[in-house]
């Protein structure tokens, strides 16, 4: 029966193939030349951090396979974090389970169907990510193809391992607390936990183990990069095996990898076990409603729109998605993540060892293309998603007598303006701690803002130009090949934008130091023609082009 | 009030719509039918905005739906088969919603959202979300939604679907009386009986194509049924829909 449900899979992705007809065909092989290049990017960048790293005498080897063990445990602790959130759509509330539930089958078969997609799912981008690390690191170290074969081997047991511990916890989170509001806290204090836990992790400067001078004797360095990383952790086993094969250890090869299939196949079979008792119970739970009591008060939105003023539909669609986003606890959940992120942001620009006032300004400037890249990541989460996630109920907006502009204004409005506050917070403490002089205080103030509107406008314009009403979670929108152009684009417009930024900067430091006439005004208004230009490109065309397809998009 | 003028709409291949031709006049109950795939749907959504039409127009009330889209959408309301609405908002704040995007004045609203959901026998989920809506309760809601714009033109594809036989009842009622009020009713349905006992007119589609259309009278005349035949439309829609093969 298993394989049954997998052939409906296969079936449907030769049909999905197939479909691809036409300049549908020239598309798709220029996303994959895309993909495939930013991969070849990848692999140009670890192999030369790994030849680096490798040719540094004494500690070369160990330094690498340090890199390694690190780039395992977090590649473990993001697949379990992933398979989490990923198997509470696809364990509970999948759009064909209620078919699948209906038809004869085991329920071990149905809960083994759901839980390999979410396997897949949670981790097949991150493997296609690290893929790249593997070549390089290969090819560092001379290995054979051997090598490349065991990791593939290995790397199963090992993506098992943390997508089963995944499932495992959403099976019994499900199970304890079927519902859906208790869920809901659950989920938010877990959320909270593990910020709480990041930021402490954060706060406790782990940067000064692995900076030598941090450390009384070299002696003590070497023991850290001798010493396992999380060695009781599946990824360090990956490590350990992979290394000696690399040693020709086979005695520690074999060991390590009995190590991790012995433990996928344990794992596997209390997934197994336990979904027997847990996950009907789950699933069921999952499918009543929240408890929730609303009254006929009269909303701030609605006051405003009683009285005689334009763009009332804007005011409205606002007061609706305010409604859906404060009353969806994944949102919630989403909102604490990002809190931490940005605390350990400022907590590290505090920390940074900058010496000078000039030094601190020029990071200050450097900042505004991290700060953006935040901008870009918030932006992705939950801008470009905000067209899409209207998702069945877009017959609504249609069949409404409102213009797809205003839907598209009053997204932009309900997910922009916190992305603004974000980016300006960033920039503005950023720039308190960092002492910035006061031009480029004001220059990267400036930017931030003009940069966060563009991102918001970009994410709901290529949002609308890539609607997928269809989707089942979020991640998928933002994994779509339309998340994949917004961050691109995202990407090159703050590399143009610090480009361009770079001049005038350049001649306010050249300033600062006394070099006489440092400042060129031709230059300076060349860079604000080109600010302007680059800005009202990335705003119109994205907008327009996404205004029209909305128009045109028949569901 | 609504005028279809040779409507086409394809989709790749495939002609879902076929050179359609129809009319309804204020106060009509217009019953539209077909097998299934036959471009019921297809014709509905081009009608109330949602697709858009290879060729041919629409007009609602005089304003073309292309053209024209948020005055001819202004005027009609439609409810689709599948009732998608707004999991996490309340009975109340959808029909709030609704009101507030057709310009229905508040004071109307405030005196006529509790008489509705009553009508309904939704009183008790006036402040639930709608998540928590069985497939009826969302149909009735919806169906709520539109009495309480007071629309010219109304648009259901398939509107019983999931409704209890008390809410059906009340629903033909519902309908008769809009129509004596002028208000013009376009409806899609599998249920014969219905169609026969409600709609004032009525018309036939098969592969996209108009195949009849007109009084019950008319549609007997079409499928030649002899006097002493059997005159259900039951019987009318087989035999027309037969003789397309």
């Amino acid at each position: 029966m298993l394989i049954l449900l997998f052939k409906r899979k296969i079936i449907t992705l030769k049909n999905k193939i197939l479909a691809i007809k036409g300049w549908k065909i020239i598309k798709n092989l220029l996303f994959l030349s895309v993909g495939f290049g930013m991969l070849g990017a990848l692999y140009v960048g670890f192999y030369r951090l790994l030849s680096y790293l490798e040719g540094i005498q004494l500690i070369g080897g160990m330094l690498s396979w340090k890199l390694t063990a690190m780039l395992f445990l977090i590649t473990f602790s993001m697949i379990i974090v992933s398979s989490i959130i990923i198997s509470m759509t696809t364990l509970y509330y999948s759009f064909d389970l209620k078919f699948l539930f209906s038809c004869p089958l085991d329920m071990r078969v149905l809960f083994l169907d759901k839980a390999f997609e979410t396997v897949f799912y949670s981790s097949w981008t991150l493997m296609l990510a690290i893929f790249p690390y593997i070549i390089a690191l290969g090819q560092v170290k001379g290995m054979d193809f051997g090598f490349y074969a065991s990791y593939v081997f290995l790397v199963i047991p090992f993506v098992m391992v943390a997508s089963s511990c995944g499932i495992i916890f959403s099976m019994a989170l499900m199970y304890i607390f079927p519902s859906s509001r208790t869920r809901d806290i659950v989920w938010i204090m877990g959320s909270l936990s593990l910020s709480f836990v990041y930021v402490v992790f954060r706060f406790s400067k782990p940067e000064k183990l692995i900076r030598p001078d941090a450390l009384e004797v070299v002696a003590q360095y070497i023991n850290y990069l001798q010493a396992p990383t999380a060695q009781y952790f599946p990824s360090w086993w990956l490590t350990k095996a992979v290394m000696s094969y690399g040693y020709s250890d086979w005695s520690a090869f074999l060991k390590y990898s009995l190590y991790l299939i012995v433990l996928a196949v344990i794992v596997y079979a209390a997934m197994t076990y336990f979904s027997k008792f847990l996950y009907m119970k789950g699933f069921s739970g999952a499918q009543e409603g929240v408890k929730f009591k609303g009254n006929d008060k009269i909303s701030f939105e609605q006051k405003i729109f009683n009285l005689r003023i334009p763009y009332k539909d804007i005011i409205l669609l606002c007061w609706k998605d305010r409604k859906l986003f404060s009353r969806d606890a994944r949102y919630w959940s989403q909102i604490i993540l990002i809190g931490a992120l940005i605390i350990v942001y400022l907590f590290s620009i505090k920390s940074l060892p900058l010496d000078g006032p000039d030094i601190k300004s020029l990071i200050s400037f450097l900042n505004i293309g991290v700060a953006g890249f935040v901008v870009c990541a918030i932006g992705l989460r939950f801008i470009f998603p905000a067209i899409s996630l209207e998702g069945n109920n877009w017959w609504i907006m249609k069949s409404f007598p409102i213009s797809i502009k205003s839907i598209m204004i009053s997204k932009l409005l309900i997910a922009g303006i916190p992305s603004i506050l974000i980016g300006l917070a960033l920039i503005v403490f950023s720039n308190k701690f960092l002492e910035a002089d006061a031009f480029i205080s004001a220059v990267s103030i400036f930017t931030i803002i003009i940069v966060s509107i563009t991102i918001s406008i970009m994410g709901i314009g290529l949002g609308a130009l890539f609607p997928d009403f269809k989707v089942e979670n979020i991640h998928q929108i933002e994994s779509s090949y339309g998340g994949f152009i917004y961050m691109a684009c995202c990407m090159g417009y703050l590399a143009l934008i610090v480009a361009i930024e770079a001049w005038p900067v350049q001649m306010h430091f050249a300033h600062n130091f006394g070099r006489a006439n440092a400042w060129n005004f031709t230059g300076v208004g060349f860079c604000v023609a080109a600010f302007i230009i680059l800005n009202a490109v990335v705003i119109i065309i994205p907008w327009k082009l996404g205004l029209k397809n909305l128009e045109k998009y028949e569901i | 009030m609504i005028e279809i003028k040779k409507l086409n709409k394809t989709f790749g291949a495939c002609r879902a719509l076929n050179d359609l031709d129809i009319t309804v006049k204020p106060g009509e109950i217009f019953g539209f039918l077909g097998p299934n795939g036959a471009g019921k749907t297809t014709a509905v959504k081009i009608i109330s905005g949602i697709l858009r039409p290879t060729s041919g127009t629409v007009c609602i009330g005089g304003y073309d739906i292309l053209d024209d889209t948020i005055k001819a959408k202004r005027t009609l309301a439609y409810i689709p088969d599948e009732p998608f609405v707004y999991p996490k908002l309340t009975g109340y704040e959808f029909l709030r919603f609704i009101g507030d995007i057709y310009k229905v004045p508040f004071s109307y609203q405030k005196s006529e959202i509790p008489v509705l959901l009553k009508l309904f026998d939704l009183s008790a989920f006036t402040h639930e979300l709608l998540e928590t809506y069985s497939h009826g309760m969302k149909q009735k809601l919806l169906i709520a939604g539109v009495l309480l714009r007071r629309p010219k033109v109304l648009l259901f594809d398939e509107p019983t679907v999931g409704l209890d036989p008390k809410s059906i009842k009340k629903f033909k009622d519902i309908l008769s009386d809009l129509a004596k009020k002028g208000t013009t009713i376009f409806m899609c349905t599998h249920i014969l009986e219905m169609a026969q006992k409600l709609c004032t007119k009525i018309a036939i589609v098969n592969f996209g194509r108009l195949i009849a259309e007109g009084t019950m009278s008319d549609l007997k005349r079409i499928a030649s049924i002899d006097a002493d035949g059997d005159h259900s439309l039951e019987n009318i829609f087989l035999k027309l829909t037969d003789s397309e093969f």
